[in-house]
């Protein structure tokens, strides 16, 4: 074999598994999904028939649609801010040496490694109206009378739904705001001191620019994966109490399972599709990854 | 003042530390209450009386065993297969100089942020059609999905600080490239492949939204919907529920306090 075509095996051979498995496994599903959007399909006539838009104008005409993506914008926007919030609020707390850092740390991984399954079973017992161990709390020291049903009342359970997304992924903004934080050159403090900033002004003028493309980052990826999230919202309220939890890919879940319309269930998944894509673009053009590696060799 | 704002500090610590690691304590008392205290509210903060009544409960009369071993053949599966493509992806892509590798990093990456949903509804209809649902090969190839980006990406990253110096002197020395590549390149990457074996394992096993729509056979359940089962049913039993929590649980510690030199270098963006 001439060095040339060995090369191309060697090119083909070992790139090609991963690229035939992206492509099997992750593009062609949603390019299929695409596809189906423009066709009527259901679970009980299978036979796939031409509609043209007829799916998109049917969901995009339903106010179910839009709630659904009012209810995903409310849960990103409510679940992203918590996370930053706690996130910023942890790592300065860490923010210093002490015994057991390293322990805590490890704590704070945690909640965002476990599966979804757990900490939703979790919190549904904590916040059980019967058995929760937070209601009782909240009755003994006289808070509320009576035990809130934080998942299933209609005005409680997003904000239910949003303090578990902040507590399981909160503890990974700390994780990467902490390392943003001990990364800052503390030269800047003295300097910040020296010229008579307080402690205030200092987390203004130093802390804060540093850790601005840090909190954008961690904005715009989690605020990517949450506004479809299906796992951890379905597995503790199934988009109840009457809707009032169910975002976009819940709602594409119900078309598909529950009123087994594959077709409008794919002009759902289609719309998730394009708001990604839009998500995508601007962490494309903002951060470019791709820098990461040398592509030019 | 500055001693009050020191104590503030201290306390507004405890109570960060006291919200992240409550549900955790309460998750393993729980798991080794016995049943009838778990229906006699109110509970006490710290109790003694353990029962491992939960947990033989939850091994021998429910089908927690055959969750597990579903979890884990999918889990070994996704991992097999993530670090063969992964690796060898990684290799040819910073040892050789072709066209498109910019546009395969940007593929990789995008399909990095696709959610289980988007996939899942199609591979349902797509795996009925070729009966590949309620198999494991149709959920480790749903689980690729999920992970094989990121383990592209980290492949790709790694294989970049793997010095060539050591191939290029295995060449001269009159290996082959085939043989270069087992013998020194792989071995220097070990830990980057370990990274991937452990985020493949990782979000295998944590799946829910796929194990969920693809496998409708109950005995094809996986431990996340196995466990969701379990609180489907009237008078939930709490107690069995946190034991069984706690055992989905265990492989994360493990890799919390065991790994957590690896974990760091890809905990950058998991879904």
């Amino acid at each position: 074999m001439n060095p040339r075509a060995e090369r191309r095996v060697w090119v083909l051979g070992t790139t090609g598994p991963a690229l035939v498995f992206l492509v099997v496994v992750a593009y062609l599903p949603i390019a299929y999904a695409v596809a189906l959007s423009f066709f009527k399909k259901t679970a009980f006539n299978p036979a796939m028939k031409w509609t043209g838009l007829d799916n998109y104008r049917f969901i995009l005409e339903e106010p179910e649609l839009w709630n659904a993506f009012g209810r995903s914008v409310v849960f990103t926007v409510g679940s992203v801010g918590l996370q930053l919030a706690l996130g910023l609020v942890a790592a300065l707390l860490l923010n210093r040496a002490f015994r057991g850092l390293n322990l805590v740390r490890s704590l704070f991984v945690l909640p965002y490694l476990l599966p979804s399954v757990v900490v939703a079973l979790v919190f549904q017992w904590l916040l059980s109206p019967e058995y929760g161990v937070i209601n009782q709390v909240l009755i003994q020291t006289g808070l509320v009378a009576r035990p809130i049903n934080f998942f299933g009342g209609l005005g409680t359970a997003m904000w239910a739904v949003i303090g578990m997304a902040g507590w399981q992924y909160g503890s990974f903004a700390t994780l990467l705001i902490l390392a943003r934080l001990q990364a800052i050159n503390p030269k800047l403090y003295e300097a910040a001191a020296v010229s008579g900033a307080g402690p205030l002004r200092a987390f203004w003028d130093v802390t804060l620019p540093a850790l601005r493309t840090t909190l954008l980052v961690i904005a715009l990826l989690r605020g990517i994966w949450m506004f479809n999230k299906f796992d951890s919202i379905w597995l503790v309220t199934h988009g109840g109490p009457l809707k009032h939890t169910e975002t976009l890919p819940l709602y594409a879940y119900r078309l598909a399972f529950e009123e087994f319309d594959f077709g409008l269930a794919a002009a759902a998944c289609s719309v998730m599709f394009v708001v990604l894509l839009g998500g995508a673009v601007i962490y494309f053009k903002l951060f470019d990854p791709t820098r990461e590696i040398e592509v030019g060799r | 003042m500055r001693r009050f704002q020191a104590g503030a500090t201290l306390a507004l610590l405890f109570v960060v530390l006291g919200v992240v690691a409550f549900p955790f304590y309460w998750m393993v008392l729980s798991s080794v209450t016995p049943r009838e205290a778990l229906f006699q509210p109110p509970y006490k903060f710290i109790r003694l009386d353990f029962s491992l009544g939960n947990y033989r409960e939850l091994l021998f009369a429910t089908e927690f065993a055959r969750y597990f071993i579903n979890s884990l053949i999918a889990a070994v599966g996704a991992i097999v297969l993530n670090v063969v493509a992964a690796t060898l992806a990684g290799y040819g892509l910073t040892r050789f100089a072709f066209a498109g590798k910019k546009p395969f990093a940007f593929g990789t990456l995008f399909s990095y942020m696709f959610p289980p949903m988007l996939m899942a509804i199609p591979l349902y209809i797509l795996f009925s059609a070729l009966k590949m649902r309620n198999t494991y090969t149709g959920l480790i190839l749903a689980h690729m999905a999920i992970s094989l980006p990121l383990n592209i990406w980290l492949m790709w990253q790694y294989f970049q600080i793997v010095p060539q110096s050591l191939e290029e002197a295995a060449w001269v020395s009159g290996a082959s490239r085939l043989r270069a590549l087992r013998q020194v390149c792989l071995p220097s990457a070990r830990p980057g492949i370990l990274s991937v074996a452990i985020f493949s394992f990782a979000l295998s096993w944590n799946d829910f939204t796929f194990a969920f729509i693809l496998q409708t056979d109950r005995r094809m359940f996986t431990l996340p919907v196995g466990l969701a089962s379990f609180v489907e049913q009237t008078g939930v039993h709490w107690g069995m529920v946190m034991a069984a929590a706690v055992l989905v649980s265990v492989p994360t510690f493990l890799l919390v306090f065991f790994l957590q030199r690896y974990l760091l270098t890809g905990l950058r963006a998991t879904g």
